[in-house]
């Protein structure tokens, strides 16, 4: 069984009367273990296709479906996703003043094992591992104090993001251009945090511009997503032939 | 529009012509204190500042009971508390600004003079219990306090309190107004000499309505006024708050950040005055008000105002009235954290950015309960 099924996915962004069409039959079939990277030009859909996934306010599925775990994603709130084991790694993180850090990740682990009949960590313990989880990804475990990325680097931000991942442990994670914008030494930080985090039974969904990722992400599949549909999937080595000849000859 | 009255004549008291208080400029060699007093209730400028809740109310309670506060950390040394001023420790009267405050302290069979004149070892407070008398606080050369100021009351309370700091004194200034009055009035008018610092943390409810007047002036050079201010009004509940801010000297420095959140069917008004006097150069004044509606039926009325009579000032005001993020909500909410934790999460960030201070611990869980009361209603 696939974790993630997107079968001809078709979606619009915008208000009511001037929709604009950008998914436009996409399919992808993400199975437990695996590592999907997702690249393509400026403007074909990349960040719409995590949008639509994690269920972000302002786009419309016009046709085709999304399952994970067979669930249909589309008949479900942005809550009741990450509930059942979605995570998108934001491209830009929100800045959330007046709410800690500790709070947030506390109210998040809370709702997902109240959502699942698990029991919810005593403070103690969690407090404990969240510290050492940060102080893992290289954040100062004094941001937890601080309100949520208020006053974050971009490399923390993103490094933040991580952090989450390896708390919450989903079955998919999707991250968004999570590579964008970080210096070398935080890639390499984001990179290990994923690989700690993948393991046989979860899946991870790479959007990134760049093939210099999948030097330390090393995907099982590589997609062009072009115009709104996947134009061409192959394995890690389409990715070095995409940053040497561009995607012209695809698209 | 009705002409505003007194509920009775004024007569001054004795400190004025002891010189023990400075009257303010427009009465100084007048006779005729009951008609300027009047004039000064029905000028247009005093009108606009009550455009927003009914004075009348409020001018009526003036002469009434009124008890003495519960003063706590009084007996330390540093401290000397009388009903008479022992001398003049340069308290502003402003009859264009406040000629209501006037009458009441007029009207006060007692008043509660509060002299500072070191570094505090605990903080002084006071607890009001309904209307309580006029308090006048000065802090001498170089004295530093904690003042934490907390109301309880449910009819027509009113409280009044003036504030002198003299040169290079400190004051931390935390304010718990939680208590829901029918109409609460509280006047707060602080002076500030050279070098002196003067903050007020200001937590609030809203009441049938509260009325808070902050009239903050620095009047001596390189002084600093920092007003932080939360506040949640529930349905059916109001809060007017009138603050002026006065630059009167060069290099004076002022941040006013002032957060309220108004549920469905509550109503707020925020009126925020930034005054900066001619020859006030230096100046770094900043002001921001924030509101939050949480529902279709919320009344927000916001008006920044600068008034700049000088150049070489920096200055920046701003205000906003909006409701929750998307971007903000979606965030949460794609961490499995469900809309309405998600929406509570963030209304208790909205005003946790403005609880601080001594008082804060005792005024959030209150605030946040509010919010909470409010979702579930």
């Amino acid at each position: 069984m696939s974790l993630l099924e997107v079968t001809n996915l078709h979606a619009t962004v915008g208000a009511q009367d001037q929709q604009k069409a950008i998914l436009k039959g996409l399919n992808i079939s993400v199975n437990p273990g695996e590592v999907h990277a997702i690249m393509g030009p400026n403007g074909s859909g990349k960040s719409t296709l995590a949008n639509v996934l994690s269920g972000r306010p302002g786009y419309t599925i016009t046709d085709g479906s999304m399952t994970l775990a067979d669930a249909d994603l589309a008949e479900l709130e942005p809550h009741e996703r990450a509930q059942l084991g979605l995570f998108l790694a934001f491209q830009y993180p929100v800045e959330i003043p007046g709410v800690s850090n500790m709070e947030f990740l506390k109210a998040s682990v809370d709702s997902l094992a109240r959502a699942r009949g698990e029991e919810q960590p005593n403070t103690a313990a969690f407090i404990k591992q969240v510290r050492l989880l940060a102080t893992s990804v290289d954040l100062d475990p004094q941001f937890l104090k601080r309100g949520v990325n208020e006053g974050f680097s971009g490399g923390e931000k993103k490094r933040n993001e991580i952090m989450q991942l390896l708390l919450l442990e989903p079955k998919l994670a999707i991250l968004d251009e999570t590579d964008s914008g970080l210096d070398i030494d935080a890639l390499q930080v984001v990179a290990e945090g994923v690989n700690r985090y993948k393991n046989e039974n979860n899946g991870v969904v790479l959007i990134t511009h760049y093939q210099r990722l999948l030097d330390y992400i090393v995907p099982d599949f590589v997609h062009v997503l072009a115009d709104g549909k996947i134009v061409q999937s192959g394995d890690k080595s389409l990715a070095l032939e995409l940053e040497e000849k561009g995607y012209a000859w695809l698209t | 529009m009705a002409d505003l009255s007194l509920p009775q004549a004024v007569t001054l008291p004795n400190y004025f012509s002891q010189g023990l208080l400075t009257l303010p400029a427009e009465l100084t060699g007048s006779n005729d204190a009951p008609n300027l007093l009047t004039a000064a209730l029905n000028s247009t400028l005093h009108r606009e500042r009550w455009k927003y809740s009914k004075t009348a109310p409020v001018l009526e309670g003036l002469n009434s009971a009124m008890s003495l506060p519960t003063i706590v950390g009084g007996e330390q040394p540093g401290i000397q508390i009388n009903h008479e001023p022992q001398q003049n420790l340069g308290f502003g009267f402003d009859l264009s600004q406040a000629p209501e405050a006037f009458a009441r302290l007029c009207y006060a069979q007692q008043v509660l003079f509060i002299h500072i004149e070191k570094a505090l070892e605990v903080p002084l407070e006071i607890h009001h219990c309904d209307s309580t008398v006029p308090v006048l606080l000065s802090l001498g050369r170089n004295a530093e306090a904690t003042l934490l100021e907390n109301f309880v009351g449910n009819l027509k309370p009113q409280n009044t309190l003036w504030i002198s700091l003299a040169e290079s004194s400190r004051l931390k200034h935390s304010r718990n107004s939680l208590d829901q009055a029918q109409l609460h009035w509280q006047y707060l008018a602080v002076d500030i000499g050279k070098n002196a610092d003067y903050l007020l943390n200001n937590h609030t409810t809203g009441a049938g309505l509260r009325r808070q007047d902050i009239q903050i002036r620095i009047s001596g050079q390189g002084a600093n006024a920092e007003l932080i201010s939360a506040a949640m009004i529930g349905g059916k509940m109001a809060l007017d708050q009138q603050v002026t801010l006065e630059h009167l000297v060069p290099n004076g420095k002022s941040k006013q950040v002032v957060h309220n959140i108004v549920a469905d069917g509550g109503k707020c008004t925020f009126n925020g005055r930034i005054h900066i006097h001619e020859g006030a150069s230096g100046t770094d004044a900043t002001l921001a008000n924030k509101n939050l509606g949480l529902g279709k039926n919320a009344t927000i009325n916001t008006k920044p105002e600068l008034e700049i009579y000088t150049d070489d000032v920096t200055c920046a005001h701003g205000a906003t009235i909006g409701q929750l993020s998307d971007q903000e909500l979606f965030y949460l909410t794609s961490r499995g954290i469900s809309p309405e934790a998600a929406q509570a999460l963030l209304s208790e960030g909205f005003l946790r950015q403005c609880t601080q201070g001594p008082l804060a611990e005792a005024a959030l869980p209150i605030l946040i309960n509010a919010i909470k009361q409010e979702q579930a209603a």
